[in-house]
């Protein structure tokens, strides 16, 4: 199939050349700002400042050192609100495109077969990591750094976590991922997928086992739903569902329904972003994106709404889904909506949106994706029953040392903050490290 | 940081450094409070700025500097006409005794310039007795009009040997003779130095230049209040200059002085290209002024990083390494002949090298307008490489190796018609003066 290829790969990043251009436009700051935005401390003032003096090798393992994944984050990170929002340059120009420029580093460190780090002094206190996304990636890479020996637990069968089993492919693709992975590997982490930690007590059982500390990083893995009056038995999907079929191998089977069909996808987030995007470029005919408010309140970001019209996608703004319409074997034919004005703003600060009366209308549909928010999964507390969590089930963990109420279990990323970044998350599983030797000299 | 493996430290007179990177003398070390935050940021050592001694006050110009830039690039070269040190000479000297107290372990040279034979001592003891490491002699600034002083004395031979003999009979500590490049040959004065007691060779000072007029007053910058003046260059612009004459004088067995480099170092690379040249040490100035204390932690990182990339344990090992591929021009091999090659695939279609080909080389590409691309007649290609030089796209453009039963096709005349009308005898030697060979 023709679309297959672009469809797995990311675009390439930028060539040396290029690279080094952008680097020559850097104004050095002192105190760089871009640094002091970066919620991994990635230190984009010193990796640029490094790549100026020709110093490349330090450049990487300054991005290496401070974020283990550090190349998905020149890939992901939404840098126009991040480092690149506080560029000196933007006074008088643009700012350095410090997210490309971070990527071609990290690729040059694979391309140049580099070994960054120092063999420790091997420790013994054995270290459990429960999910081996952004989070526990990179708890698992600070402690292994260190000397620890840790493990990292995965229910499902290969290891990324967001970045294999929800990221679209031509976003971040599969040889990406395994050359950070790989990164992460070397350092002599070990990995056991197809995992599950589960049952009752099971992340305090390993503290029981053999283990000194566990951190907790399972994500948000649950899809918030619509609960309508009646499911659809075809047809409808949520975003965790679609995006994971995208890329357990499921891709042709998903672009055989979509092609030439007309899809919608519901909700108004980055995520929604990615699943429309996936449908149009998978060739259905055509692609709805129903958001109950407009435009301006989207949580998405502005590049990639803009990219997802520029893919076709057509917008369906201020309307509210209220179900599904099925045929006589209960597939999915439309989908129902309501018509919304903007009312007064709610707590989050943007215009609710209130139901036109008398509206009602439904938009034919073969396919619908649900993309309105990943939740914990509904039974995640039971394997940590004495981890104290709010009422949305995540973990309360102290924001600087990802400590939770239970002794020796640590906990990080989007299970704690709620659906955030790569970054945070990272930047999470780094100070648990930190907080875990601190626990550890105890 | 990297590699506990990789050994930076170097021996230079006698004084273990921990690196080969230092302050040279300018205002990067004006004083102590500088040189301590420059130490913090790693540099093991400082030659700090001229001193003077107190008998004619030091007033510097103002403004005393100006940038050269090309184009985008801020600072390829720097113009100054800064004097020596303004401050008291006892300020100096108790900025000496703190660094020695505070950084016992990094290296001080204290630069000196005197007028007289007795000023010259003068100085040299009250550093020596004030815990200098070492001397430099400033046989270099170009900004001192009076014969006998600055770069008069680097141009007046006999005058360095005089001044150093003079120092060397008042002080023990090691000396260091710093030359002025406004020469041709380094090599003599440098045996002059030697002569009169040197321990070592410090090169290039500022090299005399003017870099830019202003076009409303016509006044030359630095523009001192209408005024300006040939003034000292440095930074990037002057590396070739400064490793023309470390190379010279590493490879000159008469001399076989230590050596230290400056001129125009920014970058490990810069530095690096110093040492492989004979630089035990090298200095920078305008590095600092462009960036900062900060790039010698690039300095570090990087050539630690080349040294374990290429298997080697100690920087001493480097000093000097490409000496021996420093050759005369009548060592080129002739016979071997070779051709630009493109790799059209990544051409985006400028055209640059088209252009500097037909006014500038062998007319050795058409242009194909409709796509945009050059195409390289090979019989015409000089190999002079220029259309690589301004092509945007990194190794697009490189050299080849041609058979040796491959020829370039000569130049052709205008009009082979006019030949008849030629006035012309082909040149016969009459002595053999000059050699049978020639290359310029
Ligand atoms: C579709 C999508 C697109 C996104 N795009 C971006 C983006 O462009 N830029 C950006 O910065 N952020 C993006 N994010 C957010 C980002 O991916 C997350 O913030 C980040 O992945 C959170 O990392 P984490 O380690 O907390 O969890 P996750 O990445 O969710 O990883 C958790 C891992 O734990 C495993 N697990 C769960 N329970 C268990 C258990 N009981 N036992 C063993 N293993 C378990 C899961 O299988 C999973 O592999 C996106 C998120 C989604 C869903
Ligand atoms: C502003 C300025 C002042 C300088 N003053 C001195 C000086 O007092 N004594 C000295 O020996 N060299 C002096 N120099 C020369 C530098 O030490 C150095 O030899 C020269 O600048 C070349 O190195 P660079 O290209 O790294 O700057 C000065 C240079 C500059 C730019
Ligand atoms: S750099 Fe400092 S001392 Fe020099 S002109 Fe500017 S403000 Fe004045």
């Amino acid at each position: 199939m023709s679309y297959a290829d672009n469809f797995k790969k990311m675009k390439p990043g930028l060539d040396f050349g290029q690279a080094v251009a952008e680097a020559d436009r850097c104004l050095l700051c002192h105190e760089p700002p871009c640094s002091t935005a970066c919620p991994a401390n990635t230190q984009p003032g010193t990796f640029i400042r490094k790549l100026r003096m020709k110093n490349i090798t330090g450049a990487i393992r300054t991005i290496k050192e401070n974020n283990i994944l550090g190349g998905a984050c020149g890939v992901l990170c939404p840098t126009a609100r991040l480092c690149e929002k506080e560029c000196s340059a933007t006074g008088i120009g643009r700012p350095i495109e410090i997210g490309k420029i971070q990527r071609f580093l990290v690729e040059q460190s694979w391309e140049r077969n580099l070994n960054l780090f120092d063999t420790p002094n091997p420790r013994n206190e054995k270290i459990a990591v429960v999910g081996s996304g952004p989070g526990g990636l990179s708890c698992a890479a600070e402690l292994a750094k260190k000397g620890f020996p840790v493990t990292v637990f995965e229910a499902r069968p290969e290891p990324g976590g967001v970045l294999r089993y929800g990221v679209v492919s031509y976003r971040f693709d599969l040889d990406f991922l395994e050359k950070e992975l790989g990164d992460v590997k070397s350092l002599g982490v070990e990995f056991k997928c197809n995992t599950r930690i589960e049952g009752d007590r099971g992340a305090e059982k390993l503290l029981e086992n053999g283990y000194s500390a566990v951190f907790l990083a399972p994500g948000l893995w649950g899809a918030m739903r619509l609960a309508p009056e009646k499911e659809p038995s075809e047809g409808l999907f949520t975003s965790v569902e679609y995006l994971a079929a995208l890329r357990d191998g499921r891709l042709e089977e998903i672009a055989s329904q979509v092609e030439g069909k007309t899809v919608a996808v519901i909700g108004g987030g980055s995520v929604a972003m990615d699943c429309i995007e996936s449908a149009a470029k998978l060739g259905a005919e055509d692609v709805y994106l129903v958001y109950r408010r407009s435009w301006m309140q989207m949580p998405a970001e502005e590049d990639e709404r803009i990219e997802s019209l520029e893919a076709g996608v057509h917008y369906l703004l201020l309307n509210q889904p209220t179900g599904y319409r099925t045929d006589e074997k209960n597939r999915l034919t439309g989908l129902k909506m309501v018509r919304t004005r903007l009312g007064e703003s709610d707590d989050s600060g943007r215009r609710r949106p209130e139901v036109i009366p008398e509206s009602e209308w439904t938009l034919d549909a073969v396919m619908v994706i649900e993309a309105i928010g990943n939740r914990a999964e509904s039974d995640s507390s039971r394997w940590y029953p004495n981890v104290d969590v709010d009422d949305k089930l995540l973990i309360k963990a102290d924001p600087e040392t990802g400590t939770t109420s239970t002794p020796g279990i640590f906990a990080g990323g989007d299970i704690v903050r709620g659906p955030a970044l790569v970054v945070n998350a990272v930047q999470d599983g780094k100070l648990a490290a930190k907080a875990i030797q601190e626990y550890l000299k105890e | 940081m990297p590699g506990k493996d990789i050994d930076l430290s170097i021996e230079f007179l006698g004084k273990t450094f921990k690196n080969p990177f230092l302050l040279s003398s300018s205002p990067v070390s004006n004083s102590a409070e500088m040189v301590a935050r420059s130490f913090d940021a790693g540099w093991s050592g400082v030659v700090f700025k001229t001193l003077n001694s107190d008998r004619l006050p030091i007033i510097h110009p103002s403004p005393r500097m100006n940038s050269y830039h090309y184009g985008d690039k801020r600072l390829v070269g720097l113009q100054n006409v800064e004097q020596i040190s303004d401050r008291p000479l006892k300020d100096n000297l108790v900025d000496f005794l703190y660094l020695k107290k505070h950084y016992p372990d990094h290296i001080l040279i204290s630069s000196i310039m005197g007028f007289s034979n007795d000023e010259w001592a003068y100085l040299a003891k009250a550093s020596e007795d004030n815990g200098a490491d070492m001397l430099e002699l400033n046989f270099s600034c170009p900004h001192m009009c009076i014969e006998g002083t600055g770069h008069h004395v680097g141009k007046a031979f006999d005058l360095i040997e005089k001044f150093t003999a003079t120092v060397k009979s008042t002080v023990s500590i090691p000396i260091i003779a710093k030359m002025t490049p406004n020469i041709t040959d380094m090599n003599e004065p440098a045996m002059y130095a030697k002569n009169g007691g040197a321990d070592a060779i410090s090169a290039i000072n500022t090299v005399s230049g003017i870099s830019e007029i202003g076009l409303d007053d016509l006044v030359p910058k630095p523009n001192v209040f209408g005024v300006g003046a040939v003034s000292g260059t440095s930074g990037p612009a002057i590396k070739p200059i400064g490793l023309h004459f470390i190379a010279d004088m590493a490879k000159c067995d008469d001399l076989a002085l230590p050596l230290s480099g400056i001129g125009g170092i920014e970058t490990w690379v810069d530095a690096l290209e110093y040492i492989l040249l004979g630089s035990s040490t090298i200095q920078v100035t305008t590095g600092i002024i462009h960036y900062g204390y900060r790039i010698v932690e690039d300095m570090i990182e990087g050539l630690s990083d080349f040294m374990r990339e290429k298997g080697i344990a100690r920087v001493q090992d480097l000093v000097g390494r490409a000496l021996e591929n420093v050759k005369t021009t009548n060592h080129f091999d002739l016979d071997r002949q070779g051709i630009s090659q493109y790799d059209l695939d990544r051409c985006v279609g400028c055209g640059q090298c088209y252009t500097v080909c037909m006014d500038a080389a062998g007319q050795a590409l058409e242009w194909d307008a409709k796509n945009r691309r050059p195409r390289l007649i090979e019989e015409k290609c000089l190999s002079c490489m220029i259309c690589s030089f301004v092509c945007p796209v990194p190794d697009l453009i490189t050299f080849k190796e041609m058979p040796q039963t491959w020829n370039r096709k000569e130049t052709a005349v205008m009009d082979p018609d006019l030949e008849k009308e030629i006035a012309h005898e082909p040149f016969i030697a009459t002595s053999t003066e000059g050699g049978n060979e020639c290359l310029c």
